[in-house]
């Protein structure tokens, strides 16, 4: 507020930082000025998260320095950096579910009488104010667990005003919401930044980063390789400078669609809130479902998959009316799932790759309840030549694999099962441009070998991109299904935050 | 697959090695032959119990009920044999369909009742002991068949039954786990239930099972312990569970589930059983073995939450000595 616009907040100068085996930093310099939003960028492993820790306090440089308002100071850790006004938001949260909003915002900070009794009444009013400036409508004496992830992110800030932070930092916060909650962060952001407080952002999702930010970082292996102010932002300039050079097929969409239908869907409905929904898909064929976060698009594929049961309706694959009870009438039957988080109900941590491919497949790897362990090495071994998964995976604990080579064990899990139809339910979520890049292509393999894609995702740029026709979600019912081409990024966005298109619905 | 687990098995074999090795020096009447085949005998009914427990284990639960189940199966044979006077191999017979159906109960009460495991075995452990004092007034029945006994001191080519039992269990409960699916599923359920849904695995069946083969390994416990003393007591079995539960740990089981090798039991089963045998030779009081016990579970457990850790500290050490070789070779 007092700071001149030109004079940063925080000046990070050539810090540089290794860990065993690895340059995580690289000389980096980075300015935060008070009152703009930064975007810091790059893939997974670009040095991102090592610049978080060394803002945070957690790690410290090896060299370098760090300057809070011209003076060089040191992160000794998390506490002393909280001191000194920087607030991190981290993706995995720090917040105690058992407890109320109010003890969540002042968490390890609360106010105290005599005895060191916690002082209820200064607590809730202190934060009924903090709530207040930021304009969150959220009871104080709520319980945390109650509330959605996007009202607990929203905590997280609180937290961080409520601390006095001059530097908020976030790391992919808006991973776990749907887009008017994201709305509302950004709201929320634009109105601290205001407010003169400096924030650093990290996002995969560029589109939400072009529109909230002021100027960007980009770094890729360890170094800064663009500074703020170089680089327009802008997609398709950030892209190129992430991942270094340019990008013709950001999206290499290949077109597959046959005419043979696959899957037919006529007016299903679940208790989940899927309400007389039909659709159809053919072979090779890529249908994209777009909506909001909890618009039903996930429950459609639960629904699908046998997760949720059906209170009306038929399902027909190949023409022929099939009974979906469970996931393994769904995976005899050709369908195929792979959920938005694979690390809670997609991995498991304690087999290698080998028998994460092939757990869907057992049956067909047994006879009199005999696994062919032979045959289950040849065909996982080939499938992971095919999809390039990166060396000796298959015998790794997926512990080990990087975000995109565990997306490609899951998907390899359900080529081995001969799957028909494959619902991906938001599969690019939180991996780098280089590993989504990996999925499009084998989207467009599994399409051209006849395989049906159901393709969820909240990014509406690869939902136009690589759907051959979207259906449009709202309230658990499909409300339009068009092609692309015929629809823009603002029809999704409109469709998500209004109640009802006048189009009405068409046939597929 | 095969070097993970060899892996697995080497922690646990170094433990027993080095347990063997301070009992062996603390008294040398441990290597005295006699001493040996009693340590054998000794092994066989809480290592076959562990079969159980440890698969139990494996599919993400724990079986607490193992001990009490044991009494009440012993009391079971003995009042159908010598009160009822049925003849004994169809008894016998029973007593294994009895003990699978109750542990075809605990997986039913977990999986389906969604009760957790910890809390229907330990209602059956507090239960089953006190079913088992309603036959008989409360008191042991002896003598029960002459055909009884030669099932535990029976011998086959000059070595004992019970090593022969041990041997066909463990190499099927090995084959089970890797080369069946049953197996397959097992570990699934036990490292990630949400996952193996997915997959389309019935997690719930899977689960059932899993109690069910500790169900019959308790009632193969039950009997060798019968055939043992030729009797059957309510007082048959006490904290076998934990012994069973005890020699997974040891052997390196996770208790998070989905994650152990099966044999590993076996030499957790023989660790515990050697130290036992090795406070009895220098004449510790059973109070004190109770101690023990205690602590060796709390050092297996402690190894297998620090696991990680342990390995990365051993990994910096080794790196840290590596990079001054290298200094050193280098003349700085």
């Amino acid at each position: 507020m007092t700071q001149s616009s030109d004079e940063p907040l925080w000046d990070v100068v050539e810090v540089s930082k290794a860990y065993p085996g690895v340059q995580a930093n690289d000389r980096v310099s980075i300015r935060l000025m008070a009152g703009r939003i930064h975007g810091l960028l790059g893939e997974n492993g670009c040095g991102k998260s090592t610049l978080i820790r060394l803002l945070s306090g957690v790690d410290r440089p090896d060299s370098g320095e760090i300057r809070l308002s011209g003076k060089a100071v040191t992160l000794d850790s998390p506490t002393g950096a909280r001191a000194l006004g920087v607030a991190t938001v981290f993706q995995e949260f720090s917040i105690v579910p058992s407890l109320t909003v109010a003890e969540n915002v002042f968490l390890g900070r609360w106010p105290r009488r005599a005895f060191g009794l916690i002082d209820w009444d200064t607590m809730r009013r202190r934060s009924r104010e903090v709530l207040a400036e930021l304009d969150i409508a959220l009871d104080p004496d709520a319980i945390t667990s109650t509330l959605s992830v996007a009202q607990q992110q929203l905590i997280e800030i609180a937290k961080a005003v409520a601390a006095d932070s001059r530097l908020i930092i976030l790391d992919e916060p808006t991973t776990a919401l749907g887009l008017e909650e994201i709305a509302q962060l950004h709201t929320l952001l634009r109105r601290m930044r205001a407010k003169g407080h400096a924030i650093l952002y990290v996002s995969h999702r560029l589109d939400e980063v072009t529109a909230l930010v002021d100027e960007v970082t980009i770094m890729r292996g360890g170094r800064v390789v663009s500074a703020a102010g170089n680089t327009a932002v802008q997609v398709d300039a950030i892209v190129s400078a992430m991942i270094g050079g340019d990008v013709k097929d950001h999206y290499p969409k290949e077109r597959n669609s046959r005419p043979e239908l696959v899957l037919e869907v006529k007016g299903i409905s679940s208790e989940a809130g899927v309400d007389d929904v039909s659709f159809s898909l053919h072979r090779g064929e890529v249908l994209g479902l777009g909506g909001v976060l909890g618009s039903g698009r996930t429950e459609i594929a639960r629904a699908l998959f046998g997760l949720d049961p059906l209170t009306a309706g038929q399902i027909r694959i190949d023409g022929r009316p099939v009974r979906i009870r469970t996931p393994a009438d769904a995976i005899r039957a050709g369908l195929a799932l792979v959920t938005e988080n694979r690390k809670t109900d997609g991995l498991f941590f304690n087999f290698d790759g080998r028998a994460n491919i092939s757990s869907a497949s057992l049956p067909r790897f047994s006879t009199f309840g005999f696994l062919n362990l032979r045959g289950e090495v040849a065909e996982t071994t080939a499938l992971a030549r095919q999809l390039e998964l990166s060396r000796g995976a298959e015998d790794k604990s997926v512990l080990h694999l990087s975000g995109g080579n565990q997306q490609k064990v899951v998907i390899a899990r359900w080529l081995l099962s001969n799957a028909r139809v494959l619902i991906l339910d938001e599969p690019t979520q939180g991996i780098d441009i280089g590993a989504k890049l990996a999925v499009y292509r084998l989207i467009n393999r599994l399409t051209a070998a006849g395989c049906a894609v159901m393709l969820i995702s909240s990014d509406h740029e690869e939902l136009l991109a690589m759907s051959d026709r979207i259906a449009v979600v709202q309230h658990g019912r499909v409300t339009d299904i068009r092609a692309p081409k015929d629809l823009t990024h603002a029809d999704l966005v409109r469709a998500a935050t209004t109640k009802d298109t006048p189009e009405g619905r068409t046939a597929a | 697959m095969k070097r993970f687990l060899d892996a697995q098995l080497l922690g646990p074999l170094a433990a027993m090695g080095l347990v063997t090795l301070v009992v062996a020096l603390s008294t040398d009447r441990f290597l005295d032959p006699g001493n040996l085949s009693n340590l054998a005998l000794q092994v066989s009914i809480v290592s076959l119990v562990a079969i159980g427990a440890t698969i139990v284990i494996f599919a993400g639960g724990i079986d607490l009920s193992s001990g009490s189940m044991v009494a009440l199966l012993t009391m079971v044979l003995a009042t159908l044999v010598k009160t009822a006077g049925l003849p004994l191999w169809p008894t016998l017979l029973g007593v294994l369909v009895l003990g699978t159906l109750l542990g075809a109960l605990n997986g039913v009460l977990t999986a389906f009742l969604r009760i957790p495991s910890f809390i229907v075995t330990l209602a059956g452990l507090i239960a089953y002991r006190g079913l088992a004092l309603m036959f008989n007034a409360g008191s042991p029945i002896f003598s029960l068949d002459p055909n009884l006994e030669p099932i535990f001191y029976g011998s086959f080519l000059g070595i004992p039954l019970p090593f022969y039992y041990v041997v066909l269990f463990y190499g099927a409960a090995t084959v089970m786990m890797i080369n069946t699916r049953l197996g397959r599923e097992i570990y699934a359920v036990g490292g990630n239930p949400a996952a193996a849904k997915l997959s389309g695995i019935n997690v719930r069946r899977v689960q059932t099972w899993a109690f069910c083969i500790a169900g019959f390994m308790t009632a193969v416990g039950a009997i060798l312990m019968s055939a043992r003393l030729n009797s059957g007591s309510p007082n048959y079995g006490q904290t076998l569970e934990l012994q069973a539960i005890a020699a997974a740990v040891v052997g390196g089981a996770s208790l998070a589930g989905g994650r152990g090798n099966i044999l590993s039991t076996l030499v957790g089963a023989l660790t515990i059983v050697i130290v036992q045998n090795g406070l009895n030779l220098n004449a510790a009081p059973s109070a004190v073995q109770n101690v023990i016990l205690g602590l060796i579970i709390l050092v297996a457990v402690g190894v297998d939450m620090w696991r990680s850790e342990i390995a990365r500290s051993i990994g910096g050490l080794l790196r840290g000595r590596m990079s001054k070789a290298e200094e050193v070779r280098r003349g700085t």
